[in-house]
């Protein structure tokens, strides 16, 4: 009898070393679940929502040790889904929550994350110190749009100096309004113009559209500076952008794009000043997925050419051979010195 | 009269409170069973039209994802949290029920959440289903009830702004008075033109929707007078005061939870009736709407009830937007303006609700459901792909907007089955 109460015990004790053991095990090799919240706009924008699917995407194709990655999107149909999906998001056991732009800011992400203290939460485009009561678990991902800026800024130059012309040589940018991300991505392109040849005139301008959408603008600005000889033309200007990117290939001069490499426009487009919102939603996915507890939050991560959170896109085909390899041979050496803190481009 | 007219406002007869005397000693009379025929007809195809809407819907899900569309449809109907309502769950094993639990009201429960967000979601429908409907009573189609919306929201998040010193109850009926007021405004516009030039309203409408949003746009977006100069990386307001904000009654506050909102729409609800049933100028605007010229001749000024009905109907869509900005939303932003469906789904909301105060309750509450049933956030990847999620909505709204439009169809074969039916009655009456 009471032998067979011993083995009882015995039993017990076993059961509980095991289920403590597959607990403890599961821990360590516990498979990483990720949210994705998009903003409005859905899944194949070619922006913001896009690219960050893309990030996840790569993430859970990529990172496959110990579980891998268990990425689910809930996509922002309308503002009302902002918080609800934030919530729903942290509710059903998602680790990290990646929220999409730059609206998520003002409201949602202030309310949402204090609720939920176990989870990390991160903003893409999202300035921490932007949030009024700076919750601990959240992360802004921002960008260093003067360095993505300065290296186009310096391609220009160097073909506005190959290719002089009699008179003055001037060369473009055109943003969609006077905001922060904008401002930079611009002074980083003057910059790099005048790194190049300090001769160039650089007109930069501001298309005042309250969308951020609207292309005439954008094309009525960059036609301006066409007029007054500009031969190279930046757009940081989103969607706006695109219509001033049409009027230099109907003026048949260069134009430069933004955010994402724009070379699929056309042989118009001299290269693109890049933001690479998946290489960030990559990274934060894998900071987590190495170490869960222990990922850091409360302050801004900074995407930089160093860890390739900006660049520059494909250099255009309409280029000569000689052109291209001088160019590109170029660009790099100053990518190099920036990335060692040796150039820092200004942010205004 | 007869319901093949097409008209939606000679379809009244669903609605309980209009009382016919029907004899019941006699044999009806003929205006009695027409009433009696209308009454179910009306009723019974905005049914049929949902139900044919919601089997070609399936037919859909299954060409495109292969799938059975019950269960994509119990995956909805699970996301709306109208469940919540049940206190047993069934667990269904083919037709007969496996086992029954009892789950109570939990109020912290995800599908609490659910019908939360549905419920927020129906009552800016409620609203603009209204505008919709008066207007349709009057003989009018507005289609505006999105700019409507709009400036409504748009007056809301100023006036939430300002008088932040106010006590809560006051500057919430401030801001709500002064929305509802500038809405009527913006449908006043087209009433006045209608009523003037004769101006179609459909057109006049539309064009103030596009006033309305790149107004809005112009400034709430970047650089514009109402954005937030803290906020200057987004185009947005400042958030309104405290003070401002609509008591939240279930749910956390902080967490988008059911505001008195909801009330003050089924309030609306009983105000567009006793307005419209039991006024004088209910009784001018809907006289209007059976026949312009009778009512002209019968002494009604057709002019001043155009431009009222407009007015009152682009009241109840700036209410809408109040609610919104005074419920949830705290602030606008420039995607909001941009995009917002409100009111264009309030079109399909009075169209199915047959301009009654109880249709567009229910009609209101179907679109809601849809809504938030379909999102991304309920739809598991699992039963529907992520970038399918949305398109569904989509698909099931404008199919059920193709049949309300096509109602005509199921009128008629609804009247061919009665005719088919009463030959065989008469046949078995017969011998």
């Amino acid at each position: 009898m009471k032998r067979k109460r011993t083995l009882l015990w015995l039993g017990v004790a076993a059961l509980c070393a095991l289920i403590v053991g597959a607990t403890a095990s599961a821990q360590r090799s516990a498979t990483a679940k990720v949210a994705l919240v998009t903003d409005i706009g859905g899944l194949n924008d070619k922006g913001f929502n896009h690219l960050s699917y893309v990030g996840l995407q790569r993430a859970q194709k990529q990172l496959t040790a110990a579980g891998g990655v268990n990425g689910r999107v809930f996509i922002t149909n309308s503002a009302n889904d902002r918080k609800p999906n934030l919530q729903t998001a942290a509710q059903t056991g998602n680790g990290l929550v990646i929220a999409v732009g730059v609206l998520f800011e003002f409201g949602p992400l202030d309310d949402v994350a204090p609720a939920f203290p176990n989870t990390k939460f991160a903003g893409i485009d999202v300035d921490y110190g932007g949030l009024s009561k700076k919750p601990t678990n959240v992360r802004g991902i921002q960008f260093r749009e003067q360095e993505a800026g300065y290296l186009v800024g310096y391609a220009a130059g160097l073909w506005e100096t190959r290719h002089p012309v009699k008179g003055k040589m001037v060369v473009g940018g055109v943003g969609a309004n006077k905001v922060p991300a904008i401002v930079r991505f611009l002074a980083g392109y003057r910059a790099g113009v005048h790194k190049a040849n300090k001769t160039i005139k650089v007109l930069i301008d501001y298309a005042n559209d309250p969308t951020f959408a609207d292309q005439a603008k954008c094309k009525e600005t960059t036609l301006n500076h066409i007029g007054k000889g500009s031969r190279v033309e930046f757009e940081a200007a989103g969607a706006c952008g695109l219509g001033g990117l049409s009027a230099a290939k109907q003026k048949h001069i260069w134009g430069i794009g933004v955010d994402a490499d724009q070379s699929f426009l056309g042989k118009h487009i001299l290269t693109s000043a890049t933001k690479h919102v998946d290489v960030a939603v990559f990274n934060t996915i894998k900071q987590f997925k190495a170490n869960p507890s222990g990922f850091k939050a409360g302050f801004n991560t900074n995407y930089t050419l160093k860890n390739n959170g900006v660049g520059y896109g494909k250099l255009s085909s309409a280029l000569s051979k000689a052109d291209r390899t001088y160019i590109t041979k170029k660009v790099n050496t100053i990518k190099t010195l920036i990335i060692e803190g040796k150039i820092k481009p200004p942010t205004s | 009269m007869s319901g093949l007219s097409g008209e939606p406002p000679d379809m009244t007869g669903q609605t309980p409170e209009v009382s016919e005397p029907t004899p019941e000693s006699k044999v009806p009379s003929v205006a009695a069973r027409l009433a009696l025929w209308q009454r179910s007809g009306g009723v019974i195809t905005p049914i049929l039209t949902a139900l044919i809407a919601f089997l070609i819907g399936g037919l859909v899900v299954f060409a495109t994802t292969g799938k059975n569309p019950l269960n994509t449809y119990k995956a909805i109907f699970k996301g709306t949290g109208l469940s919540w309502l049940s206190p047993v769950s069934i667990h269904w094993h083919l037709f007969y029920p496996a086992g029954i639990h009892w789950t109570g009201w939990d109020t912290t429960s995800p599908t609490a959440l659910n019908l939360q967000q549905t419920l927020i979601v129906v009552t800016p429908l409620i609203l603009t289903g209204l505008a919709v409907a008066f207007a349709f009573r009057c003989g009018l189609f507005n289609i505006g009830g999105n700019g409507q919306y709009t400036v409504g929201a748009l007056v809301a998040v100023q006036f939430g702004v300002w008088f932040a010193g106010l006590p809560g109850p006051l500057h919430v009926i401030v801001a709500m008075v002064a929305a509802t007021l500038a809405g009527a405004v913006w449908g006043g516009i087209a009433g006045v033109l209608k009523a003037a030039t004769g101006a179609h309203e459909v057109i006049t409408t539309i064009m103030l929707n596009w006033i309305a949003l790149w107004v809005g746009s112009y400034l709430v977006g970047f650089n514009g007078p109402l954005q937030d100069p803290r906020a200057i990386s987004a185009p947005v307001t400042r958030p309104i005061a405290d003070s401002a904000h609509l008591h939240v009654f279930w749910g956390n506050p902080l967490l988008q939870g059911l505001h008195v909102g909801f009330f003050i729409a089924i309030a609306m609800l009983f105000v567009y009736w006793i307005l419209l049933n039991r006024t004088t100028l209910g009784y001018e605007v809907r006289a209007v709407g059976f026949n312009a010229e009778a009512a002209r001749y019968g002494g009604i000024s057709v002019g001043r009830n155009f431009f009222l009905a407009m007015a009152i109907s682009g009241a109840f869509a700036g209410l809408a937007g109040s609610i919104d900005i005074l419920g949830w939303e705290f602030n606008l932003d420039l995607t909001v303006v941009q995009t917002v469906q409100v009111g264009f789904i309030g079109i399909a909301v009075a169209l199915l609700g047959r301009n009654s105060a109880i249709g567009i309750f229910f009609s209101a509450l179907l679109f809601g459901a849809l809504l938030t049933g379909t999102s991304t956030r309920n739809l598991d990847p699992s039963v529907f792909q992520p970038e399918l999620a949305g398109n569904l909505t989509r698909i099931i709204q404008g199919l059920v907007v193709l049949f309300v439009g096509a109602d005509l169809l199921i009128i008629y074969l609804w009247q061919a089955r009665k005719k088919l039916r009463l030959p065989q009655r008469k046949a078995a009456e017969q011998p």
